[in-house]
């Protein structure tokens, strides 16, 4: 090859080292709103064992960075033409990128068993609501919160509690068919109408929480494996050009 | 002669104006006499005062409530305008019974002490009689011109109670029919059909929800295999590019160049030969070297003798 040509592969490299770095650095960031988790649903899936959503989160955010690094040290082998050197930064780009391949195939997949139909969420709420164990205290603080912000009742409906036995129904027999946190509530924490809402009236939250959840558990994936893929495809393209480069090299 | 019957429902309120449209049709119709209509126009107005007092039926609440129909406890619509009867000290009381119990009710109706036949607490089970009563209230108190559908009462408001006419929740998941009574003193002097048969839920072990894989999602299959292959591919690459290189370094023969024609070369810049073996040169031909720059010329006709630079001439006078 002449050298002109050498030369044009070597400012491509570059800049595709450049590009990719900034990706990966953005994946760095999204991958830690993630694990971060704003929402606060992390109870809902670690409860039922399925955690990897976060897993992956956490992954991600070692390799975004890991990739930021190897890009720079990208840059700097491209410009010393050194074979040695590239021959160790292809080694550590492709061992990074099979890390967050695993990353963003884990959060695809587990989204699927959490939140694929509502049944694992309806399930684990008539199970663990008002429950006196860890477990229980949990999935009690979140679906309260969950409740109260998105004004909704149940995994499906307000019906969910009575079509099912639940610990709460067994733990409270003589109380409302659903909790309390199911009604509007004034702004000093007090239900606003508790013989309306036993009865099923108008101050009574008539839509599942399933939708909810599922869109924010939805979000945190997509944002993991959807842009991890992204990067990842940009990242083989670059390696691919990487070896060619190599191969050129003398 | 075309009589329209009408069901009960329809003739309530509208007496007057039917009874004209009537009139109407008739004469449309037919040439009747009049003696004859005024006897129908008769007959069908002694027949919706019948129809009023006695085919109320109780109904759920059609007021948009959730827990109409809980597992435990039935929301009915208010008894307005079930019975057309002024009656100052009567009052309206309900009985709740299991579907197949309206006949054991049925039979005690005429009971002296109705009331108290049957108490909550031991109303319920395979001996009892699977009814009771229970106190609505005065009749004044659900006039006619009040009635509303988002008023309504509900059975089993006071739990699991103890008195005999409390308004207790019925066993769950049962199947109940409803009736309202009119009681006068301590007898029933009438009495609403009875309601449908209202299911009760029946609640299931949450246990027994699948809560397994249910689906694949489409973007899962497709970030797993396109990432699959495509990390695979890599490695292969990668391998096929080690390889071509691990050869390529191994490969140090001598350098060999043959040729039965003259060889020249001719080069501007000085001309180097590097080889890590013995740099050979066999010609048949004879081998000239040009070069711009001064090669040293050794004499090497003489090279076979062992003594080059001894002068001969001088032999002779050593010897002497």
């Amino acid at each position: 090859m002449a050298s002109g040509g050498i030369a044009t592969l070597m400012y491509l490299l570059i800049a595709l080292n450049i590009l990719a770095a900034a990706a990966s650095l953005a994946l760095f960031a999204v991958a830690i709103w993630v694990a971060v988790d704003a929402n606060k649903l992390y109870a809902i899936s670690a409860v039922s064992g399925k955690d990897d959503i976060f897993a992956g989160a956490w992954i991600a955010i070692f390799t975004g960075f890991a990739f930021f690094l190897t890009c720079l040290f990208g840059i700097y082998a491209a410009l010393k033409r050194s074979r040695r050197l590239m021959l160790v930064y292809l080694f550590l780009m492709f061992i990074i990128f099979l890390f967050e391949c695993a990353s963003a195939i884990t959060a695809a997949t587990n989204r699927d068993y959490l939140v694929g139909n509502s049944n694992l969420v309806k399930k684990q709420m008539l199970q663990y609501y008002a429950d006196d164990s860890s477990k229980g205290k949990q999935i009690t603080d979140t679906w309260n919160r969950v409740m109260q912000e998105d004004k909704c009742c149940g995994a499906d409906g307000p019906t969910d509690w009575l079509t099912f036995n639940s610990t709460y129904k067994a733990i409270y027999p003589g109380s409302y068919p659903w909790p309390s946190n199911c009604c509007e509530k004034l702004s000093n924490a007090e239900v606003k109408d508790p013989i309306g809402c036993n009865d099923g009236g108008s101050t009574l939250f008539r839509k599942g929480c399933f939708q909810y959840i599922e869109s924010v558990l939805s979000r945190y994936t997509w944002a993991i494996s959807w842009y991890g893929f992204a990067v990842l495809m940009l990242v083989f393209f670059m390696l691919l050009l990487a070896m060619v480069y190599y191969i050129q090299l003398d | 002669m075309p009589c329209v019957i009408l069901s009960a429902r329809h003739l309530q309120g509208f007496i007057p104006l039917w009874i004209l449209f009537m009139r109407n049709k008739m004469f449309s119709c037919y040439r009747m006499k009049t003696n004859v209509v005024i006897r129908l126009v008769l007959l069908l107005t002694v027949c919706t005062y019948a129809v009023k007092t006695q085919t109320a039926t109780p109904v759920l609440t059609p007021a948009d409530l959730q827990a109409k129909i809980t597992t435990n406890t039935v929301i009915l619509k208010q008894p307005h305008c079930y019975f057309n009867v002024t009656c100052p000290a009567c009052e309206l009381w309900l009985v709740p019974a299991l579907s197949s119990a309206t006949s054991t009710f049925d039979a005690d109706r005429t009971n002296i002490n109705i009331l108290s036949l049957s108490p909550y607490p031991s109303a319920f089970g395979p001996l009892f009689k699977n009814y009771f009563l229970t106190k609505v209230g005065l009749l004044s108190a659900f006039p006619c011109s009040a009635s509303s559908d988002s008023l309504y009462f509900k059975v089993g408001e006071n739990g699991n109670c103890t008195t005999i006419n409390c308004n207790g929740i019925l066993p769950t998941g049962s199947v109940d029919r409803f009736k309202y009574v009119l009681v006068n003193g301590s007898s029933i002097i009438n009495e609403t059909n009875w309601s449908d048969n209202i299911t009760l839920y029946t609640p299931q072990n949450p246990e027994s929800i699948y809560d397994g894989l249910s689906a694949r999602s489409a973007a899962m299959i497709v970030i797993t295999t396109i990432l699959s292959v495509a990390a695979g591919l890599l490695l292969l690459l990668f391998f096929i590019m080690l390889c071509l290189f691990c050869c390529r370094k191994k490969d140090s023969k001598p350098i060999t160049v043959k040729s039965s024609t003259p060889i020249t070369v001719n080069s501007s810049t000085p001309i180097t030969v590097n080889s890590p073996t013995p740099i050979t040169v066999n010609s048949s031909t004879p081998i000239t070297v040009e070069s711009s720059e001064h090669i040293p010329h050794y004499d090497t006709h003489l090279i076979n003798r062992k003594h080059p630079y001894d002068n001969h001439a001088y032999e002779l006078e050593r010897k002497k």
